[in-house]
């Protein structure tokens, strides 16, 4: 599919993030650097994963790209523009750990509530659609409540969606998922997203997912958080479940294993 | 499920057993004086409340009070609402509202009744009072309900773009819903308060003044027919507000 809204633009990135850094301030005065000078260029189509232990900033580097936070240094460009204006837009996607479903809408209106929110008529048949894709099909008037951790997942990416989103922002979407749920969760997600191939950003701790998912993986410390490596992946899509069992999977988990836990790799 | 079922059948006993009880109870103390004259048995109370020479009076009585608990719990309700709504939208107005909502409800309505009686009229005190009662449960309701939004949603409303008013009406209402319908509930016995002891202050009708006069009067059986009215509309009020509540429960959360 490509993308719905063509631009000519005066970099070639999707998403630039231009040494940024966000400092906190705590209730104590004390003030804590959550991302130390992150500089990260995504292509346009691309899926990057952030991958990093918990606390090295990178939910905070999705939440700067989402506009839900501002840059303490540094300036972020989606598309040659303000992340602000592209929400504003109704132009960003958006699935996090918490499904963050609305509990009194049903499984369709849930999905529709982008429409709502940017005042466009609610397209019945791309619902049914990606309902589908997201395999849900007869669930479009079940309550989030009646549906388990995993189908929840589904909803909340089918809505992210929706709208044809600019950029999709996945963060730890599968986190409060069990093992095998998860697993099989990468695999759908792997196969929607090649149906759609919208410059995605991914954060997450797991190694496997952000190989199997993603084109590119960044591997970041904590912190401050920053960049420590970075490694392009070069399976080819579509990507079938077997891939994660090759000797090359396994080399590259190794690789960002080793990224992650550096104390480890010192003291071997 | 059978287990479940059994339960709420035990429930349902032991709550049917208990009611009887206190019946029973009511019915005894009457009967052997235990509380003294002014006690009457309860089959004493329901053939007075049940004689058909007296319906009309009973009636009017429920007509005159029911009414102003429920244009009371109205008019409570909306203001309560539409305050709520307003200071969470501009919410520099909240602590002032908070505080002006406190210090009415720190005041006995008692004390109130006779400005209440001078400013509008005897007949309409009850509501007043009954107004003011629910306006303050209500309003503290749901301006926290208006709050109990997750921040995944927030984050969610934020992100895909919603403005203030898609927010309000997408999110924070429907969130706000369930402990909207919690202080509905705990208004009724608030609206009922309020509209019997406005009409203790000599009002023409109702179900305060039966009481009064009856009291004043040592007409036992007839305060305790205006009592027992009274309670019984309160109690059934409150437990379809409660059925009311569990489904919203079910449903919103």
């Amino acid at each position: 599919m490509s993308a719905p809204h063509p631009q000519v633009s005066s970099t070639p990135w999707a998403i630039d993030i231009d040494h940024v850094g966000k400092v906190f301030t705590l209730d104590n005065g004390e003030s804590l650097v959550a991302v130390d000078t992150v500089d990260l260029k995504i292509e346009k189509g691309e899926f990057v994963a952030l991958l990093g232990p918990s606390g090295c900033g990178k939910s905070t580097i999705l939440r700067l790209v989402a506009a839900l936070e501002d840059p303490t240094t540094g300036r972020i460009a989606i598309e040659n523009r303000d992340p602000l204006s592209l929400s504003r837009q109704h132009r960003l996607g958006v699935a996090f750990q918490d499904h963050a479903l609305l509990p009194w809408l049903s499984v369709k209106n849930n999905i529709a509530l982008p429409y709502k929110v940017a005042g466009r008529p609610v397209d019945h048949e791309r619902i049914a659609d990606l309902l589908g894709l997201v395999g849900l099909k007869g669930f479009e008037n079940a309550r989030p409540s009646q549906l388990s951790g995993g189908m929840r997942q589904r909803v909340s990416i089918a809505r992210a969606l929706i709208l044809n989103p600019d950029v999709l922002l996945l963060d730890e979407p599968f986190g409060a998922l069990d093992a095998v749920t998860r697993r099989h969760m990468n695999v759908e997600l792997q196969r929607i997203w090649g149906e759609e191939r919208i410059t995605s950003l991914l954060v997450t701790h797991s190694v496997e997912e952000a190989l199997f998912l993603a084109d590119r993986v960044i591997v970041m410390s904590g912190r401050p958080g920053r960049v420590v490596k970075s490694i392009a992946v070069p399976f080819e899509r579509p990507r079938r479940p077997e891939v994660q069992r090759t000797a090359e999977f396994h080399s590259l988990a190794d690789e960002l294993t080793l990224a992650l836990e550096p104390e480890e790799a010192a003291a071997s | 499920m059978m287990k479940i079922d059994r339960e709420k059948a035990t429930d349902l006993v032991l709550g049917v057993l208990g009611i009887g009880l206190f019946l029973v109870l009511w019915e005894v103390i009457g009967a052997y004086r235990l509380a003294g004259l002014t006690w009457p048995k309860l089959s004493d109370v329901l053939a007075f409340l049940f004689e058909p020479s007296r319906q009309g009076l009973f009636l009017r009585a429920m007509g005159a009070s029911f009414s102003m608990v429920a244009a009371g719990y109205v008019l409570g309700l909306v203001i309560g609402i539409a305050m709520a709504a307003l200071v969470h939208v501009i919410n520099p107005l909240r602590p002032g509202m908070d505080r002006f909502a406190s210090v009415v409800n720190a005041i006995p309505p008692i004390a109130l009744a006779p400005i209440f009686i001078v400013l509008l009229s005897r007949e309409v005190t009850g509501m007043a009072i009954a107004t003011l009662n629910v306006f303050f449960v209500i309003y503290v309701a749901t301006t926290s309900g208006l709050q109990s939004s997750t921040r995944g949603h927030r984050d969610l409303f934020a992100v895909i773009g919603a403005s203030k008013i898609r927010r309000f009406m997408s999110l924070d209402m429907p969130a706000a819903f369930p402990a909207l319908v919690s202080g509905m509930k705990y208004a009724i016995p608030a609206a009922f308060i309020g509209a019997i002891l406005g009409e203790w202050f000599g009002s023409s009708r109702g179900l305060g003044l039966l009481m009064v006069s009856a009291m004043q009067n040592f007409q036992i059986p007839l305060l305790w027919s205006a009592v027992l009215i009274a309670s019984t509309a309160s109690l059934l009020a409150f437990g379809a507000m409660s059925l009311l509540e569990r489904f919203v429960y079910g449903r919103f959360r």
